[in-house]
């Protein structure tokens, strides 16, 4: 396997002092400086460690050979139930964690992180909470550095369940901005972490369950001022489509689609949000990230392409206009909102080198495009049970679809693989770039599906169907169990190198790592590591909780820490978090994990391994300390 | 590029040989596009438009238009705010102090 580096994924002493150079200078732009700071094995400064998203991190202190001797260094609680997701962000010798509703962030410092440097508690409507359609979870923060000697502070930026983007001085945790980006009245809300790309933060949306049109938006992160805002549906301007849109591949679409593969003024409540990952590549200047599900899920109430739902996107980062647009899931008829993890990757396939994004989509099928122009590359089934589609015509860009697993009204659909869960959902995956090799969290899940008619109302939940959800043909139907898999994709190769079954479904990501080991959390607690290269087994901890996050590492004082939350929740978790029975229930999730419970309950908060669990306090036993002065009665 | 194949009545025998190269015209397999990126068929039974049918959404304008009105409204507040921070620099959220 011939290699390519990944953008800023490989490290060397002299990036490390060129990264320290820029920003004492403070001459690159911002992004320039994030670029140079994920270098450094110190931070991780954004969802995914750098723009390739690729979670992959060149330390190796951890390998093969030692993983075994991985122990808990240090932990913090952060005194929140519900689903926890997203990773901490490290900067500068500082933790900051994000947490469930009411989204508190909280500062540790790494030298001593039994102290809470600082702590934000937002206070929210809690009405917000009966509008979040699967838990009150929130996938993370940004971090935006200086750039202007302090003019503006260095940023740590969280988005809040009731829908506010709030920007937060990193030094000192005071707000400093706060705007409004969704509105629960309209069943709008936000759980995707912002993303900072150059003096911008980039926000998603929340809400399709709730007919809500999805949007991006792009707010200047000096003054909070808007910068952009595209659509998913409705009118080209909207959208961000202009001349170019889609030149190189005419065949997948270009204008005037957003209102012509809608009937009537129904793509006004069309779906479309944005809630999951993205990517960056700073010379392309282009963000990568995926629309979600079209409203409702009854496909008969909305005949037509339904686009730009469903779409992977492109798009420029300065004015958000869309480079290119595939839409991967044409009229969905299954939920498969198509907001997954875009990872970057420079890869040969069929002999060209190739500038490639890879996207595991909840249809259970993986994508490997051109990030250039959007050309298909590979499109591959994450498992061979998948059963909607017979193929993807490569040429057209079009799945072919078996109409015996598509739904409609008056119909129940059944043994339908993969299900509303997908054969992936919001799992941070990662990609190893020396071994070519994508490790993937996937869900074995299929279902029974049957929509209704419903009316349409304004901050009220407008899904319309009835779902059922199982293990797939490789699980254990009678008893509910096999819900997962992960499994380690050459995209050159169109397959996998290894897979494993899992008993739940591996939900919330992978870590890859230059020491060949590859990190994950499972929703029964653990966190386990297995060799990237054989799949095999190597170590486990067991957890407080559930893991619905992903796996990160950095370096601290000279020691590579492994860190994760802990705190079950999410779609998957919904019958624990809000104790329901009845199997339809959650939107069909209440079934499928019925024995969930059996494993483990909730939680909320961060574990830090190391090797031998040394950290702060195996150093330095007095080390925070209130006094170190023994008194003795004298005897 | 697929010319749309619709398959109705007297057309139906005279379609077979067509329908079976074609793939599965008989049934919405998203193949036959109208145009590019519109491929799109009612389902054998169900109808092209669901205006007048009974799968009718009979959606409420007013409610359609509930979140475009308050978008605009935010995006109001929101230029107030930062027009002030530029100014004054300070975040005041609570447009009635602005």
């Amino acid at each position: 396997m011939r290699r390519f580096h990944s953008i800023g994924g490989y490290v060397s002493a002299s990036c490390v002092a060129l990264a320290l150079g820029g920003l004492l200078a403070g001459a690159a732009n911002a992004n320039d400086r994030l670029v140079e700071m994920a270098k450094n094995p110190e931070n991780y400064v954004m969802p995914g460690l750098d723009y390739t998203a690729d979670n992959y991190s060149e330390m190796d202190q951890i390998n093969t050979g030692n993983v075994k001797d991985l122990r808990v260094a240090w932990t913090f609680s952060t005194g929140l139930l519900n689903g926890h997701e997203g990773t901490p962000l490290v900067v500068d010798g500082v933790m900051y964690v994000n947490s469930s509703f009411p989204n508190n962030v909280y500062a540790l410092d790494l030298k001593n992180p039994g102290k809470i440097k600082w702590q934000y508690k937002p206070k929210q409507d809690p009405a917000a909470r009966a509008v979040a359609c699967c838990d009150l979870v929130n996938r993370g923060l940004a971090y935006w550095p200086t750039d202007d000697k302090g003019k503006t502070p260095n940023l740590i930026l969280s988005n809040q369940l009731d829908g506010h983007v709030v920007a937060l001085n990193a030094d000192t945790g005071e707000m400093y901005w706060k705007v409004e980006n969704s509105d629960i009245k309209v069943g709008s809300t936000l759980t995707v972490a912002p993303y900072v790309v150059k003096d911008m933060v980039i926000v998603g949306s929340s809400g399709a369950e709730l007919g809500v049109r999805g949007y991006a938006t792009a707010y200047n992160v000096k003054t909070g001022e808007q910068v952009w805002r595209r659509y998913a549906t409705g009118p080209d301007a909207e959208i961000g489509i202009g001349d170019d849109f889609n030149k190189d591949n005419p065949q997948y679409g270009q204008k005037g689609l957003g209102l012509a593969t809608w009937e009537g003024d129904a793509w006004k409540i069309g779906g479309g949000t944005n809630w999951g990952w993205y990517a960056y590549d700073p010379s392309l200047d282009l963000i990568y990230y995926g629309s979600g599900n079209p409203s409702p899920w009854n496909e008969t109430m909305r005949p037509g392409d339904n686009k730009w739902t469903m779409t992977i996107m492109a798009r420029n980062a300065d004015d958000g206009m869309l480079k290119w647009g595939y839409q991967k899931t044409p009229h969905d008829e299954w939920d498969y909102a198509g907001v997954n993890v875009m990872m970057l990757s420079d890869q040969n396939i069929d002999g060209k080198d190739l500038k490639l994004v890879t996207h595991p989509d909840r249809n259970g099928i993986i994508y490997t495009l051109n990030r250039v122009n959007g050309d298909l590359v590979r499109a591959d089934f994450l498992d061979d049970t998948v059963n909607v589609w017979t193929h993807v015509d490569m040429k057209t860009g079009i799945p072919v679809r078996n109409p015996e697993y598509g739904t409609r009204m008056d119909h129940k659909g059944k043994d339908i693989c993969p299900s509303a869960m997908g054969y992936h959902d919001q799992a941070h995956d990662s990609y190893d770039p020396e071994r070519g090799l994508f490790y993937l969290a996937i869900n074995h899940i299929c279902m029974d599906w049957e929509p209704f008619m419903l009316p349409y109302r304004a901050g009220q939940f407008f899904v319309g169907a009835t779902l059922s959800m199982y293990p797939g043909p490789k699980g254990d139907r009678a008893n509910y169990l096999g819900l997962g898999q992960v499994k380690a994709y050459s995209a050159p190769e169109g397959k996998y190198k290894w897979s494993v079954m899992e008993r739940f479904a591996a939900w919330g990501g992978t870590l890859a790592t230059k020491g060949g080991v590859m990190f994950y959390p499972t929703l029964d607690g653990y966190l386990k590591a297995r060799n990237s290269d054989t799949g095999e087994l190597l170590w486990k901890f067991k957890m407080p909780s559930g893991g619905i996050g992903y796996p990160m590492t950095y370096e601290h004082d000279g020691t590579q820490y492994v860190a994760v939350y802990y705190g079950v929740g999410g779609w998957p978790g919904v019958g624990l978090v809000f104790d329901l029975q009845d199997p339809t229930a959650g939107l069909g999730a209440v079934g499928a994990f019925r024995n969930l419970q059996n494993w483990t309950q909730q939680g909320g908060g961060l574990l830090v391994f190391s090797l031998d669990g040394k950290g702060p306090y195996s150093e330095d036993v007095n080390l925070d300390e209130y006094s170190t002065e023994i008194i003795t009665d004298g005897t | 590029m697929k010319k749309t194949l619709r398959i109705t009545g007297a057309a139906l025998a005279g379609a077979v040989a067509l329908a079976m190269t074609a793939g599965s015209a008989l049934a919405y397999d998203g193949t036959n596009c109208k145009a590019p990126g519109n491929c799109w068929e009612p389902k054998p039974g169900y109808p092209e438009k669901v205006a007048g049918s009974k799968y009718d959404p009979k959606h409420d304008p007013k409610e359609l238009a509930k979140q475009g009105d308050s978008i605009k409204e935010m995006e109001a507040r929101n230029a107030k705010r930062s027009a002030h921070f530029k100014e004054t620099g300070k975040w005041v959220y609570d447009v009635s102090k602005l």
